[in-house]
């Protein structure tokens, strides 16, 4: 037992050091797919705790989403406060949160299909805004991203040079170290709120609503809790995005964005850290790497050329599109279910010794016949 | 820990036009068990949601010592102490202990941002409710299964998840709808085994709701018998026997009775 307990720390040590490897090997390409993929990764926790855990459908994240992304960039920015960068992040996530507040009352009196029908309301509200108020989000052209700035050290290409064990870090290596701690900090607090006290609140609100309340559980408190905190994962998600793509454009913010992030947690399995970093990083990587090697692909059609096949964007979304109905289909807890099921397929030998003194301990007719008519 | 009196007085709840309960009192006396009997559609599960706060009374009060609960939410019912379990089991995903665990919400304090960041503080505390509820479980007959998923437990068990998970509110008063039914007869004799022993050991009052007479009469100090949603009958369960009105009531619906189960 004693080997084991050091076995999960010694192993996220393991793959820490694993994760920061790739800037020493990999070119630019495959740090921006990293970068994209650890960046809805932290939006699609957010959205897993929100729909996962907590059962409520959002079709709304692409609005929290860009809250963060254009909040960083005008409060960074100029026209905007012109903030220092660092500060200017933690505003825009904080600002993100107030947006999932401010959206409480009404997610407070609706439910499943009708939240989720409202929710989509927010894209276009947004999108719309995005548009229009040319000063804030400089409209349909959008705006550029000021790169953060740590304490004098830029995540740019050249502010200051640096060279770490001959190979030079630009913009992509840097911020795929960015990248790493805010998941990293993604992953420890929403592990934390899952396994403790508001975690378990908030599923018990997804399963019964009544039973929650009985159980003091204060449910309108709770569900707006849950809007709040979900979209400041996702904020902190867009201030990522915006600092890879150094630009925001409302487009990207629109609705097929949300529907993206709900396919990532149901692909990942709902309400799990793991499965929706798991999801994201299929559903992000996949449209990324078909389009770089669509002319070694059968049936895609090289971008830029007129030859008859899919684009490689629509061969992505038809892939995903798949994946989700087989998932659904064959493994309706996601990628998380079916490594938790393969990993106890892989050691039988524990279980059954767990299961044998507690299934003799209490009383003995535990099989019964199923007296009780409708 | 001190018990405080439970009063039921007057309370008449209508639905369109249905008089669910017309006008019903009774009062549970500290430390003992109260039952509610009575055909299907008497109102006892009515004046059970009555006492949880899900309904609001058309009119009368309900009061808890020297509080009134008559227009409380829910939670704040449940962090005064009075905690209940549901005609059908209704847990929630995850093991036996997250389902206790939730028990312990109201006397537990980690918020949002303490649980995120693990502080010291949140985990010390997690750590003390989760031995406090590994006790409770042991006390309400579930030891060896306080890790396993609820889904996997027999009904009996399940019936006993949902009482362990009320008692990890500490209640001052307990309701049961239905603990025993559904259950073979050892299960039955377990079950109210259960109750008698933690109403014993923790000193609290019981509001029992049940369709086994044999479980009535056993457990019970006091019974309220209702029907169409008035009380009928009231006293101890020798007394309540005897009634010519309960006696009618009951032999009128005999039909009807099985069905509850």
């Amino acid at each position: 037992m004693s080997d084991r307990r050091y076995l999960k720390p010694a192993a996220a040590v393991a793959l820490a050091l694993v994760l920061c490897l790739p800037p020493f090997y990999l070119d630019a390409f495959w740090l921006r797919i990293g970068l994209f993929s650890v960046a809805a990764a932290i939006g699609a926790v957010g959205l897993s705790l929100l729909s996962g855990t907590a059962g409520q459908l959002s079709l709304g994240h692409a609005f929290f989403l860009a809250v963060g992304a254009y909040g960083y960039t005008w409060l960074a920015g100029d026209p905007g406060p012109g903030l220092p960068t660092a500060l200017a992040a933690v505003l825009a996530v904080l600002l993100a949160g107030v947006a999932g507040g401010l959206f409480s009352p009404v997610a407070g009196r609706l439910r499943g299909v009708y939240l989720g029908v409202a929710t989509l309301a927010l894209v276009f509200l947004g999108h719309h805004l995005l548009l229009t108020a040319d000063s804030v989000t400089g409209g349909f052209n959008g705006r550029s991203v000021p790169p953060l700035t740590l304490g004098g050290f830029g995540f740019t290409a050249d502010d200051p040079e640096l060279t770490v064990l001959g190979v030079p870090f630009g913009a992509e290596e840097r911020l795929w170290f960015l990248g790493l701690a805010l998941f990293g900090l993604t992953w420890f607090t929403a592990r934390g709120l899952l396994r403790s006290r508001p975690g378990r609140a908030l599923a018990a609100l997804r399963d019964s609503e009544t039973a929650a309340a009985v159980m003091g559980v204060d449910v309108a408190r709770y569900r707006s809790a849950a809007f709040v905190v979900s979209s400041m994962y996702a904020g902190l998600a867009g201030v990522l995005l915006a600092l890879a793509f150094r630009r925001v454009v409302p487009d990207y913010f629109s609705l097929a964005l949300s529907v993206d992030y709900l396919a990532m947690i149901v692909i990942g399995g709902l309400g799990s850290v793991a499965g929706a970093t798991a999801g994201a990083v299929f559903v992000t990587a996949l449209p990324l790497l078909m389009t770089r090697y669509a002319d070694q692909l059968p049936l895609v059609a090289t971008p830029g050329t007129e030859d008859g096949g899919v684009g490689p964007t629509e061969a992505a979304r038809y892939l995903y599109g798949a994946a989700i109905v087989v998932i659904l289909l064959y493994a309706p807890d996601g990628l998380h279910g079916l490594a938790r099921r393969v990993r106890a397929r892989l050691r039988p030998h524990p279980a059954p010794a767990e299961q044998t003194p507690a299934s003799t301990v209490p009383s003995a007719p535990a099989v019964r016949p199923k007296e009780h008519t409708p | 820990m001190t018990v405080p009196q439970l009063e039921v007085r007057d309370v008449t709840v209508r639905f369109a036009g249905l008089t669910a309960l017309d006008e019903v009192s009774f009062t549970v006396t500290p430390g003992t068990t109260h039952a509610l009997i009575g055909p299907n559609g008497a109102g006892k599960s009515t004046c059970f949601n009555v006492l949880s706060g899900l309904y609001r009374p058309a009119s009368g009060t309900v009061r808890l010592g020297d509080t009134d609960l008559t227009r409380l939410a829910p939670h704040r019912i449940a962090a005064l102490g009075v905690a209940r379990t549901f005609q059908n089991i209704v847990t929630t995903e995850g093991t036996v202990a997250d389902n206790l665990m939730l028990g312990r919400h109201v006397l537990s304090r980690a918020g949002f941002a303490a649980s995120a960041l693990h502080l010291p503080r949140a985990v010390r505390e997690q750590r003390e409710h989760l031995a406090r509820a590994r006790e409770i479980a042991e006390l309400a007959g579930l030891d060896g299964h306080f890790d396993t998923p609820v889904a996997l437990l027999s009904y009996g068990d399940r019936k006993r998840v949902e009482l362990a998970r009320a008692l990890c509110l500490e209640p001052r008063v307990l309701l049961l709808d239905e603990p025993v039914a559904g259950m073979n007869a050892a299960e039955r004799v377990r079950m109210a085994e259960v109750i008698q022993h933690v109403r014993t050991e923790l000193g609290l009052s019981v509001v029992l709701v049940e369709h086994d007479m044999g479980l009535v009469m056993r457990l019970a100090d006091e019974v309220t018998v209702l029907d169409f949603g008035r009380r009928i009958a009231h006293g101890t369960p020798d007394e309540v026997r005897r009634d010519p009105e309960v006696l009618r009531a009951y032999l009128g619906t005999a039909a009807g009775e099985e069905d509850a189960a």
